[in-house]
């Protein structure tokens, strides 16, 4: 006699069980991993960046440097090289 | 109770399983959906692509710069399969290192530029953009209306950093706060001038922005998890893989240079560049920054930007800014030079200039 939980349908059961959980795990997992944005939020999404990095531009006006300014920049911009080259 | 008793009872239909079978399915079925759970729901999340089994494997990478060598191939070969899998050609990821003894620096002349937006197309073909929703461009030109421009050009030799507790290298931007030696406005400036206008318009001026590689990076400061870092040769890059898309990075830079793909790239397969480096122009995914890395995939074999070869004025000049006899150089002491006020003190080495 075979006994009930060696069965055939004691198997099924068991691994209708398996897929059962498996497959909520895995809805689970893609409803909360998804993108749950529209074509529309994107959109929006990328442009309220620009609105930003454009409003951000805006209020930057192009200046001009001078001579010494030039000169200590690329001073600085050398021995930060110079020093990053340097062994610890 | 024994296992005869049990039987017995089984047949006769009054026990069903006892408390001890409920736990072990349950224990079975537990484990079976922890292994397969997210397996399964990736490919339920997204078409069974040739990519699927790959991108576990990225995702669990970890930063490329702290890689041994080993992991570095296994790393590029997984992309290199996805890639050319997926836009069915061919596909390289270079890992070329900077070159040695080179800074490099950028130089844009104002009067020369038109407008013509070239130099963007050419930076989206190059570096495997998105090409429609969104379009990603990693330039943006700004037209300004010319008169919002002032300059005491008898002032362009004297000006100070003067020291300071901060040392030598303090914030010193433009004149000094008192008598500031002038500029260009930008408060009427305009980004998205429509694609079929005339340019050059005589009333205005053209500067394209894009990442100004600054010296002391603050997107670099902000980075939680140092996915974005400056390189020997000073530019700024990324490690796709690492970023976690918080955004941070956009939110510091005062240039507006960074953009984050809110969704899935749109990069059309026969327009995909095939010849891409690690942290150049390899094709982004979801979530994740990207930005103008002055063509890495380029500039790191010796070559020019690609949008420095496609100005078709000669505005654009690329170099290294520790060769006195290097463009860029000469321009930066012989121009008047101009760059984006900005108080943090960034020493971003794009620079704008009159010729």
């Amino acid at each position: 006699m075979v006994k009930e939980e060696n069965s055939r349908r004691a198997f099924f059961k068991k691994a209708a069980a398996a897929v059962g959980i498996v497959a909520a795990a895995g809805y689970t997992k893609t409803l909360i991993s998804k993108p749950s944005e529209s074509a529309e939020d994107l959109k929006a999404k990328y442009a309220n960046d620009a609105i930003s990095q454009e409003q951000k531009l805006m209020q930057t006006p192009l200046v001009l440097m001078t001579d010494s300014e030039k000169k200590q920049m690329l001073d600085e911009m050398l021995n930060n090289y110079n020093k990053n080259k340097e062994p610890a | 109770m024994s296992e005869e008793i049990i039987e017995i009872r089984e047949e006769a239909g009054e026990v069903q399983g006892g408390r001890r079978d409920f736990l072990k399915n349950l224990g079975i079925a537990g484990a079976a959906a922890l292994v397969a759970g997210p397996v399964l729901a990736e490919a339920a999340a997204e078409p069974v692509s040739p990519d699927a089994g790959m991108t576990a494997a990225e995702m669990f990478q970890g930063h490329f710069v702290l890689m041994s060598d080993e992991e570095k191939k296994k790393a590029v070969a997984r992309l290199e399969k996805r890639y050319t899998a997926k836009y069915k050609k061919k596909t390289v990821v270079s890992t070329v290192p900077p070159p040695e003894g080179v800074l490099f620096g950028y130089a844009l002349d104002i009067s020369k530029c038109t407008g013509c937006r070239r130099c963007v197309h050419a930076c989206v073909t190059e570096n495997n953009q998105s090409r429609h929703d969104p379009e990603i461009h990693w330039i943006q030109v700004m037209k300004l209306t010319k008169g919002n421009d002032s300059f005491a050009a008898e002032n362009l030799g004297k000006g100070y950093p003067a020291k300071s507790k901060f040392g030598d290298y303090g914030v010193q931007v433009g004149g000094n706060a008192y008598t500031p030696l002038g500029g260009i406005g930008t408060h009427s400036a305009q980004n998205y001038y429509t694609q079929d206008e005339m340019v050059p318009s005589p009333d205005h001026y053209y500067v394209p922005v894009q990442c100004q590689q600054c010296e002391k990076p603050p997107c670099v400061k902000v980075c939680p998890v140092r996915a974005t870092f400056r390189d020997e040769a000073g530019v700024i890059l990324i490690d796709y893989n690492w970023c976690i898309g918080c955004r941070m990075c956009q939110l510091a830079c005062p240039y507006g240079a960074r953009r984050f793909n809110w969704g899935e790239p749109n990069l059309p397969a026969e327009e995909m560049n095939p010849k891409t480096h690690y942290f150049g122009n390899r094709p982004r995914m979801r979530g994740v920054m990207e930005k103008c890395t002055f063509c890495a995939q380029r500039t790191r074999e010796g070559r020019n930007p690609a949008c420095e070869e496609a100005c078709p004025v000669g505005a654009r000049r690329f170099g290294n800014l520790l060769d006195p006899e290097s463009d860029v150089r000469k321009i930066l002491d012989k121009k008047r030079v101009f760059r984006f006020k900005e108080e943090f003190g960034t020493y971003p080495k794009f620079f704008y200039y009159v010729g």
